[in-house]
């Protein structure tokens, strides 16, 4: 994870950098809480675009957990993906 | 602008949310749309496209950002509609 900025020395300062913080991080949990079971199409690494149903994603965001992966090579009834692997993935509301 | 996408802190990534940005990701790819959340943790953005029936959203992770331009500020109903569409219709009870 992302270590707080160095330069925050200041008590005040350093508060209101973990108040942004816990803000943007609720409103991605709840992005995430969205997608669920929602069919998410995956844009990755080598021009691969692979379409699955979406599941979790665990507290990193390193690896997303997904069924019904659909491969060139067949359906992967269940699959975990890494981010690391992953340019974006799109899904609608 | 070009920068370190991921080594910037929570305050820099809160002055592109609400805003409509233009990011260059991977290779070749460049895409749009109302940034509603960075995640802290792994510096990923959520992009908001508002259409006639609901919206459309991309989460693009942070280690492929290349570049990101703000192309204009969101108005009163935009931010609006940002500020809500991920929220349930019911707020779920978080304290014990």
């Amino acid at each position: 994870s992302i270590p707080t900025s160095a330069a925050s020395h200041d008590t005040e300062q350093l508060q209101e950098e973990q108040r942004v913080r816990s803000m943007l991080r609720e409103n991605f949990l709840r992005c995430l809480l969205s997608v669920n079971n929602k069919k998410v199409h995956f844009h990755m690494l080598e021009k691969v675009n692979v379409e699955a149903t979406f599941g979790s994603s665990d507290i990193d965001v390193l690896n997303f957990q997904v069924s019904d992966l659909h491969t060139p090579i067949g359906v992967q009834k269940e699959a975990l993906i890494r981010s690391r692997d992953v340019i974006s993935f799109t899904f609608d509301l | 602008m070009l920068c370190d996408w991921l080594h910037l802190g929570p305050q820099e990534w809160l002055q592109f949310v609400n805003k409509e940005v233009k990011v260059k990701a991977g290779n070749d790819d460049e895409l749009r749309g109302w940034l509603h959340t960075v995640d802290p943790v792994s510096a990923s953005l959520v992009l908001v496209t508002f259409g006639h029936q609901g919206a459309s959203v991309v989460v693009l992770m942070g280690h492929a950002v290349r570049e990101l331009q703000v192309l204009r500020e969101a108005d009163e109903v935009t931010s609006q509609r940002l500020r809500t569409c991920f929220l349930p219709h019911r707020k779920p009870r978080l304290e014990p």
